[in-house]
């Protein structure tokens, strides 16, 4: 059987899938990354190796993707996390033209040919406003946890604007907003707001074509998952798993590969 | 190549160096437009004034952050004394708004024997451009006559055109070669082939030139069929990072030809040497192309031409390399963007920091857009 493995070490998490010879999924892990890729890596792959009930001599290919991509030790090649998120989202749903992945620190919208291809894309990769590291800021300067974050949003009753996307200013923005006694769950949907603003300024520039893929961790926020949608005025497709997307690209791609090697 | 690399590896030293071995004035000209052959003709050095390699300090005293690379770090060079060996500026500083700052914190802060400020028109149709393009390189030819106190010749001024004209010509051989030749020399190297031009004697640098391109004709190379290539456009006013041409070709991508100022936009057009020499020094400013945002042009689209440039070589993409803080192109860049989605030309665009802050998201761009058009 012709094991492959994807690794997309993130700047906040590193996710593993690992994939049979018919590109079904045997097993999938996420962990933090920490400081240490190389590391997150291997562990990464060992645990997920592990759920599936294999060895390390099973695999047949890895491919690394994602920011710490050059520090998977045990890929055999390296493809951006652009192209894999693509082609994960591509093979999850095939009507798929358009993906907006908010990661841990940055984010991106990625415009889908033929072929699962990618024909544009831009990535804000400067700061971590919008991201899954602004969220968890933004969670703790609320004092909820992060996983509460989207019910919040669908909680919120009156209209509050969070006009700052910095991390820094956003989150002394939010005290001030408490102070003047707003809401818990207005104040998150403001935030929610907030990030839908910026995601929609890149895809202004990719330009939006539907089917549109919501990946990455911050898709698992239903509250920002709406706040896009009424931007953007069309629903988002969203994986059971949105946080394994590049992942599940890198090990097709992987698959790929092997299939052109052996054939 | 290694004169070349010396020269370009420490410019400061090398121009210094050069004034008192020709025991000459040097001519900071400020770039991108200033018509050199005048400054040479008045028998001085003209050096096209670059970006530096250090952290901008004392200068954010007198430019903001928020100004482009060059502009920073040439004040900065300025104001903390690296640029002592010049003896005078000249400035277009109708280029954009912050070449326009120059002259002032020049003359307050610098004080250089001998400064001009130039306002070449931008390109409207009709005569009127004409003739103010041409009072101002009278201008500026008489501003060097009394600096220098010695008439400058029409003569004198033919000589030094066709000196430029021919480093111009070896120029174009060298991409020549490579356009023929994919491979023959890294993309850094040929950018500091140009670069040097604009800091060496084009005397100098022809003979160098000269050496350099009978090599490079009788060298063969592998044919690098593997490689995908890629035009690189814009980079206007200075230097693009070295580390960003080797990522490029590190990442299996190939430079066949560029649309770089530190490039062959800087070797572009001949002067046409028939009759009087600075109309003829007129006419070539008033050259639309290449296309420059600075210079007004909208008659012409610089998408298209950088489209034709990059079918001309066979090449698969377009790499932006937008200057961050760079009015001009960064206004321009929306347009040129349309032009290649409605064209359907794989294009991504790099913005370039003086201070490169992050070489790994530069990195991501460029494997993403090599992944995207080598079909991966
Ligand atoms: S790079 Fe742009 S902003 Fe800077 S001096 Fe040149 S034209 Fe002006």
């Amino acid at each position: 059987m012709a094991v492959v493995v994807g690794v997309d070490v993130g700047s906040l998490c590193t996710k593993t899938v690992i994939l049979d010879g018919d590109g079904k999924i045997l097993s999938y892990d996420i962990m933090r990354s920490g400081h240490y890729y190389k590391g997150a890596a291997k562990e990464s792959i060992e645990n997920a190796l592990k759920s599936a009930g294999l060895k390390k001599g099973d695999i047949s290919y890895t491919l690394g993707t994602g920011y710490g991509r050059g520090a998977v030790a045990e890929a055999d090649a390296e493809v951006t996390e652009i192209t894999c998120h693509a082609r994960g989202a591509a093979r999850l749903f095939p009507e798929v033209h358009t993906v907006i992945d908010i990661g841990g620190q940055d984010s991106k919208v990625i415009g889908i040919g033929e072929n699962s291809r990618v024909v544009n894309f831009v990535m804000n990769d400067k700061c971590a406003a919008g991201t899954g590291r602004f969220l968890e800021v933004m969670a703790l300067a609320l004092s909820v946890d992060i996983s509460e974050m989207g019910d919040l949003f669908f909680a919120s009753k009156e209209k509050v604007d969070v006009s700052s996307m910095c991390t820094v200013f956003a989150e002394s923005e939010v005290i001030s907003l408490f102070a003047r006694g707003h809401k818990k769950a207005d104040i998150a949907a403001g935030i929610a707001h907030a990030i839908a603003r910026r995601i929609m300024g890149m895809v202004g520039q990719v330009g939006l074509r539907e089917k549109v893929v919501m990946s990455g961790g911050v898709a698992k926020n239903a509250g920002v998952v709406r706040a896009i949608e009424e931007r953007i005025e069309t629903s988002l497709l969203v994986p059971y798993e949105p946080q394994i997307v590049g992942a599940f690209g890198a090990a097709i791609i992987a698959s790929e590969r092997m299939s052109t090697t052996i054939g | 190549m290694s004169k070349i690399a010396e020269v370009t590896s420490d410019p400061y030293a090398y121009v210094a160096g050069l004034k008192e071995r020709k025991n000459k004035k040097i001519i900071g000209c400020f770039p991108m437009h200033v018509p050199e052959e005048i400054v040479h003709a008045a028998d001085l050095i003209p050096v096209v004034i670059w970006r530096g390699n250090e952290p901008v300090t004392w200068g954010h005293a007198h430019v903001p952050p928020y100004d482009c690379g060059i502009t920073r770090s040439f004040v900065d060079d300025a104001v903390r004394g690296k640029l002592s060996f010049m003896d005078g500026f000249v400035f277009h500083i109708r280029q954009c708004l912050q070449a326009g700052e120059f002259p002032f914190i020049m003359e307050r802060h610098f004080k250089p024997a001998y400064q001009k400020v130039l306002y070449l028109p931008a390109i409207y149709p009709g005569d009127a451009v004409r003739d103010f393009a041409l009072k101002e390189l009278e201008s500026f030819k008489t501003s060097l006559e009394d600096f220098t106190g010695e008439k400058i010749s029409d003569d004198s001024l033919k000589k030094s055109i066709e000196i430029y004209n021919k480093n111009r010509s070896l120029m174009e051989r060298v991409y020549e070669i490579r356009r023929a030749k994919p491979g023959i020399l890294k993309a850094k190297e040929v950018m500091q082939i140009v670069w040097s031009s604009m800091l060496m004697p084009k005397e100098d640098h022809n003979e160098l030139l000269t050496e350099l391109v009978k090599g490079m004709e009788e060298k063969s190379v592998k044919a690098q069929k593997e490689r995908i290539k890629v035009i690189p456009v814009g980079c206007l006013c200075q230097t693009l990072q070295f580390d960003i041409l080797d990522l490029i070709e590190d990442l299996g991508m190939i430079v066949p030809d560029d649309d770089l100022y530190i490039g062959s936009r800087y070797f572009a057009n001949p002067v046409n040497l028939n009759g009087n020499p600075l109309n003829a020094l007129a006419d070539r400013y008033l050259t639309k192309t290449p296309l420059c945002p600075t210079k007004g042009v909208w008659d012409i689209h610089w998408g298209d031409e950088a489209i034709k440039k990059m079918r001309d070589n066979d090449a698969k993409g377009i790499i932006s390399v937008r200057v961050k803080y760079c009015p001009p192109h960064t206004c321009y860049y929306p347009d040129f963007r349309s032009k290649m989605a409605e064209k359907g030309v794989p294009e991504v665009m790099i913005e370039m920091e003086h201070e490169i802050i992050s070489l790994e998201g530069v990195k991501t761009r460029l494997q993403s857009f090599a992944e995207t058009i080598g079909g991966v």
